[in-house]
């Protein structure tokens, strides 16, 4: 298991279009299991209403865990995504 | 911290750390008719077991063994005792309780605190709660409450809809269509607990009861569409806010590998936080109607509560057939 912890950069959190945009991250990896940890709650990664669901503002630290055949290019891919502050601002 | 990957993490779940008395005061207000009469600067404090306490013991004296982490309700009984001590009496008895780290009191029956609890409790910024309950009634519902708060839930990425009365899990790997399935039985007259995210609670032995996180309440997302708002979309009738969850529907990729249950007499089960619930594994593939054969899983449930199953009932036949032919047989070779 490949684990890992960002924090939230882009200025609005992990709103509609930022959640949007890792769900299919996630997604690509199909027999992947990508999991997002934060305040206690786990959700998988590749539900969007899940990743919404944890209302993670600016400044969040997200725990991420990824499990599976091309995990450590699954969780490569997804802290660049947080860390390129989902290409907004 | 959350460990969802393991196994153990299903078997366990989280369960709540703690609740804050003032969390208590506010969500069991109205049901438990609860008010501050004193110690209101204690209102921070703790509650970690669910466990209820009567402190009766403890105010005559015997200190050893006082579970005073839990909450104490001080009934009839010890109201009248502690009236009729004498002042010296009640003031010590008062005090070597509060001495305690008690996270409240509550003092059901419409009791009035005496002078010196009022006094230990806003020294000690220990909270005493009144209520208008009898002492049985408030134990029974507190105690239900605490029940509630502290048990143990999970999150599992899956669709919990209300099928016929039964709770159906719809459960399967991401984009195999769980939401799609639904949708469907909703537009079939159903009604949705919950898409994507099922919290599901332990809530007594053997019960598992499921509902949707609030911030995404009756929304299902659907892919190529985005997401949909059932509530809106069909109405009251097409949602529940809660529903013991009693099968799980695995949605499975087809595969020449697998054996797929042909007959149904053997029953596999599954199990969420120690609760085994049957598990029905269901091969898809385009064109197969999966919300018709999941309203025929719901509806197998009540025929298996009413005694009845269909594998069974084909056995009994088979062998009545069986002995028949066999008696047949007997008779024939009799006659020659």
């Amino acid at each position: 298991m490949q684990q890992s912890f960002v924090i939230l950069l882009n200025k609005l959190g992990l709103h509609a279009r930022p959640a949007s945009h890792l769900v299919k991250i996630a997604a690509k990896y199909k027999d992947t299991t990508v999991e997002i940890a934060h305040r206690g709650e786990v959700v998988n990664a590749k539900s969007i209403l899940g990743v919404m669901m944890l209302a993670a503002g600016q400044g969040t630290e997200l725990e991420l865990r990824v499990e599976g055949p091309q995990e450590e290019e699954c969780i490569k891919d997804i802290v660049q995504l947080i860390n390129d502050k989902f290409y907004e601002d | 911290m959350n460990t969802s990957l393991t196994e153990e993490h299903k078997e366990k779940g989280t369960t709540l750390g703690h609740l804050k008395v003032q969390e208590l005061l506010d969500e069991g207000a109205e049901p438990l008719k609860l008010i501050v009469l004193a110690g209101q600067s204690g209102l921070s404090r703790k509650i970690i077991e669910k466990e209820i306490h009567r402190p009766g013991l403890a105010l005559a004296g015997f200190l050893q063994l006082f579970s005073f982490q839990r909450v104490q309700v001080l009934g009839n009984t010890e109201v009248h005792y502690l009236r009729g001590l004498t002042p010296s009496d009640r003031a010590n008895a008062t005090k070597s309780v509060m001495a305690h780290e008690i996270p409240c009191l509550i003092l059901p029956n419409s009791n009035k605190p005496g002078k010196e609890l009022v006094e230990e409790a806003e020294r000690a910024k220990i909270p005493i709660l009144g209520s208008e309950h009898s002492t049985t009634d408030l134990i029974n519902l507190l105690s239900t409450y605490l029940d509630s708060r502290f048990a143990p839930f999970i999150s599992v990425h899956s669709s919990l809809v209300d099928v016929y009365g039964s709770g159906l899990l719809i459960t399967g790997r991401s984009g195999i269509g769980k939401s799609e399935v639904a949708l469907d039985l909703v537009e079939r007259g159903h009604r949705l607990v919950a898409d994507d995210v099922v919290r599901i609670e332990k809530k007594a032995e053997g019960l598992l009861i499921g509902s949707s996180p609030e911030m995404i309440r009756h929304l299902i997302e659907i892919r190529g569409v985005g997401l949909i708002d059932v509530r809106r979309m069909f109405g009251v009738r097409g949602i529940r806010m809660q529903k013991r969850v009693e099968v799980e529907v695995r949605l499975q990729e087809w595969d020449d590998n697998v054996e797929w249950e042909r007959i149904g007499l053997d029953q596999e089960n599954t199990s969420y936080l120690g609760v085994e619930i049957p598990l029905v594994r269901l091969p898809i593939f385009p064109g197969k109607n999966i919300s018709m054969i999941a309203e025929v899983i719901a509806l197998n449930v009540h025929l298996k509560v009413y005694g009845f199953s269909a594998a069974e009932e084909l056995e009994k036949r088979m062998h009545e057939k069986i002995n028949r032919q066999n008696l047949r047989r007997y008779l024939i070779r009799d006659y020659e």
